[in-house]
């Protein structure tokens, strides 16, 4: 039988890391109001789970891009596993025993790190043991993979989201069903009941939300552009963890209006905009303060995201909340990624490209990611045809023993020397 | 008779019946995965064959710098065959969103080989009656497609025929497997290896008569082959027989397997009874098929392999899977907790697709063969 250790979960570090950024924040002079609210909000996010593990609330492990929005509206208290492995990872520093603990586990070592990590996690106690394990197919098989076992290592119960590949009425309506399945187990787990009036209030700011991103992507496009090259890392943890949330909104139009100063003003997120970069997948969480400063440095900026902050178009309808959490699934920016990798996505990146006068773009191409990184060549080529050069850097997300930061050095100042020379 | 489909083997994918076929202007689809129902292709009077990678374990040099080297060698070896002008003579493509590896091999397909087809399916991961009822949905837009495509309205009459062709082939597959229920099986598991690979690569007419008389030449031959011990192999997709070769030459039977290419191809009948549309038959058994890894609830599949070990009486159980075979690599934990729970033990091995079995891999065989015999005293 596999057993999750019994010992005290890492929230409490976490809690305590997110209260080191948030008075370093403070004591900055130039630091920006969004800044902290965002590491409030994570704070805030972790004081409840550390709660609700205290006080025996109903707690819900989920994997990425699942419909926190439901958790939401039955008042389930929700974990981001990915996200939360990741945070263990970066604030304690404890990759690689999360990592070994997950080979424990039998897990081959191509396996990605996030999803190994989180599995050790659980099976060495480092994440508290959650009433269910939630998880989809959303966005590999990873992801889909992975909730069986962890089922069995916390001995909770669980439901698996099935997402359907294409974006058909058929599919559209399956995966309501399964939404709509979701909710009666959530229900008979939890003794919560959905509040669809919530749900649709959350709908409704989740649609407001969306309209926010594209507002920040707008004025992204600004030259110089007034974004941090790491700030869509913001934006993707506001959507994973805090979707149709009052304070995600708050958020959002702080930052919305600290970037419209800047753009008026004509201040870009750094001194000398000399690079204009495209991203893409996620940098090496444990390099962040290096890329920031040798963003600085170069003054190389990353503008845009395609599988990132890209949303889909389409908006949401409130009277319809479970059909619009389902929509909405559809128009992650990610998703361009998710079903055959067809024109339109490829086109979505030349338009990018275009729309953003990016010079450049990076591929941070995980090693244990296979659904991302079999698209490097193809990006390459799609951004080659548009006179747009790709670095492609070798990396793991949160595994420091991938990739160096002089490695890295290397690599960004060879690539900065190129886009200088043309 | 083994012979005649080892020489597919060995000169596929250019076979000569292939090329026979399209010197007739016949059609000829490549299919990705088994959750691609072969029958409608045939129906269409099309020959439907399965896309595999190079027979041998080879650098994967263009198929590693199209689908980056963390993709699995099966993807990338079916790619650089692809790339290569290996499959030239074909007219479609059809994938099923099955793995990442098999979903980005259909993209990379189209859209550096191209093909004048393709189709992707979407395929749910349950077996609910809403996943049925989507996976039908599937099944009738590649119909239809695929109609549309050659200008022909596929019939429930061909429909029929088809079935009945392809579910003989699955008799005779089994008929064949329950000669290695044996003490000592009429035929070993690199030959039984040859002819599964011959069966998606053959028109099934003629796979159908050619395995007909080698079950006649194998009921009248004596039982020859003995082992140490009783073996099933499990895992990622197999095509290379050496492999289950090196494993025998170390003394074992390999009396079963758990592959995409052998049990889970041809084990389920399509049920066509009076009232079933031929095609609703067709979408019950692909999607109710003895599953991949990729299905939910996993005890589908770890029910299906006990049910096998117990059938067929195994010792042991080899787990081979390919680097970065996500699913079953996920699946392989508790697929091994499951086994030990019914006493059977497992040895899981990391291979590239196509491996002959590797000087390493024949020492932890003997290794494992050496604590079979100690278990079994």
């Amino acid at each position: 039988m596999i057993n999750a250790e019994e010992k005290k979960d890492k929230i409490d570090s976490l809690v305590r890391a997110c209260g080191v950024l948030l008075r370093m924040n403070k004591a900055r002079p130039d630091g920006r109001k969004s800044e902290r609210m965002y590491y409030e909000m994570l704070a805030n996010y972790y004081t409840r789970l550390q709660s609700a593990r205290d006080e025996g609330k109903f707690i819900a492990a989920h994997t990425v891009f699942f419909p926190t929005e439901i958790l939401y509206a039955m008042d389930i208290v929700p974990m981001h596993t990915e996200t939360t492995t990741w945070m263990i990872s970066l604030f304690t520093g404890e990759c690689a025993d999360l990592l070994s603990a997950g080979a424990d586990l039998g897990l081959a070592p191509e396996i990605c790190t996030p999803h190994r990590g989180l599995a050790g996690a659980f099976a060495i106690g480092a994440l508290p043991r959650p009433d269910v394990m939630l998880w989809s197919n959303l966005i590999c098989d990873n992801t889909a993979k992975s909730g069986e076992l962890l089922m069995e290592v916390n001995h909770c119960p669980g439901f698996f989201l099935d997402h359907p590949f294409q974006h058909s009425e058929d599919e559209k309506k399956y995966l309501v069903g399964e939404l709509d399945s979701m909710i009666r187990f959530l229900e008979e787990q939890s003794g919560h009941k959905m509040d669809w009036d919530r749900l649709a209030e959350i709908v409704g700011l989740i649609d407001r939300q969306i309209e926010l991103f594209r507002e920040i992507c707008e004025l992204r496009k600004a030259v110089p552009s007034p974004f941090h090259t790491q700030g869509f890392l913001e934006l993707l943890t506001i959507d994973y963890l805090f979707p149709g949330q009052p304070e995600a909104i708050n958020y959002l139009e702080t930052l919305r209006a600290e970037l419209a100063e800047k753009v008026s003003s004509g201040q870009g997120a750094v001194s000398n905009e000399r690079f204009r970069l495209m991203s893409f997948f996620i940098p090496p969480m444990y390099l962040m303060g290096f890329l920031e400063r040798i963003s600085q440095e170069y003054g190389a900026v990353s503008v845009t995201e395609p599988f990132f902050t890209y949303w889909g178009e389409g908006r949401l309808d409130p009277s319809r909340p479970l059909e619009s959490v389902a929509e909405k699934s559809y128009m992650i920016p990610e998703m361009r990624m998710y079903g055959p990798l067809d024109d339109r996505a490829l086109k979505s990146i030349v338009s990018c490209a275009e729309q953003y006068k990016v010079d450049g773009a990076i591929y941070y191409a995980d090693v244990g990611c296979r659904h991302s990184c079999a698209t490097v060549k193809l990006f390459k080529d799609t951004l080659n045809k548009i006179d747009v050069p790709m670095l492609t850097l070798d990396c793991d997300v949160v595994d420091p023993t991938i990739t160096s930061e002089e490695e890295m050095r290397e690599k960004l100042e060879q690539f900065f020397e190129l886009l200088e020379d043309r | 008779m083994l012979e005649r489909f080892c020489e597919v083997n060995n000169t596929f994918p250019k076979t000569s019946e292939i090329l026979e076929h399209k010197g007739k202007s016949g059609l000829v689809f490549g299919w990705l995965c088994t959750y691609v129902p072969e029958e409608i292709i045939h129906a269409a009077s099309a020959l439907p064959i399965r896309i595999t990678g190079h027979r041998q374990e080879t650098e994967l040099e263009d198929g590693s710098a199209y689908l980056y080297v963390n993709n699995c060698s099966f993807s990338r070896s079916c790619l650089q065959m692809g790339l290569r002008g290996e499959y030239d003579f074909l007219d479609g493509v059809v994938g099923g969103s099955t793995c990442d590896g098999a979903r980005r091999l259909f993209d990379l397909w189209r859209y550096y080989i191209g093909m004048p087809f393709h189709h992707v399916l979407t395929v749910p991961r349950k077996y609910t009656p809403e996943a049925h009822t989507l996976y039908y949905s599937q099944v009738v837009q590649f119909k239809e497609h695929l109609e549309e495509f050659l200008g022909i309205q596929i019939t429930d009459g061909k429909l029929r025929q088809s079935i009945e062709l392809y579910n003989e082939s699955r008799a005779l597959l089994k008929n064949l497997y329950e000669l290695r229920k044996l003490d000592n099986p009429l035929i070993t598991g690199a030959e039984t290896m040859e002819v599964l690979d011959a069966s998606f690569r053959m028109p099934k007419e003629l796979f159908n008569l050619c395995l007909n008389d080698l079950l006649r030449d194998l009921s009248n031959s004596t039982p020859t082959h003995q082992g140490k011990a009783r073996l099933m192999v499990t895992g990622s997709v197999l095509t290379n027989p050496d492999f289950i070769k090196s494993i025998e030459d170390q003394g074992a039977l390999v009396v079963t397997d758990e592959l995409c290419t052998s049990t889970r191809y041809w084990s389920d009948p399509v049920v066509l009874d009076g009232d079933t549309p031929p095609l609703q038959a067709i979408s019950q058994r692909y999607l109710n098929n003895f599953p991949c890894a990729r299905m939910f609830p996993s005890d589908e599949r770890f029910n299906r392999i006990l049910e096998l070990a117990r059938d067929f009486r195994v010792d042991g159980v080899i787990s081979q899977i390919i680097r970065y075979c996500v699913p079953y690599a996920h699946d392989l934990p508790l697929l091994t907790q499951r086994l030990q729970a019914q006493g059977i033990p497992t040895l899981a091995i990391d291979v590239e697709y196509g491996t002959s079995g590797s000087g390493q891999i024949q020492t932890r065989v003997q290794a494992f063969l050496e604590m079979l015999k100690v278990k079994q005293r």
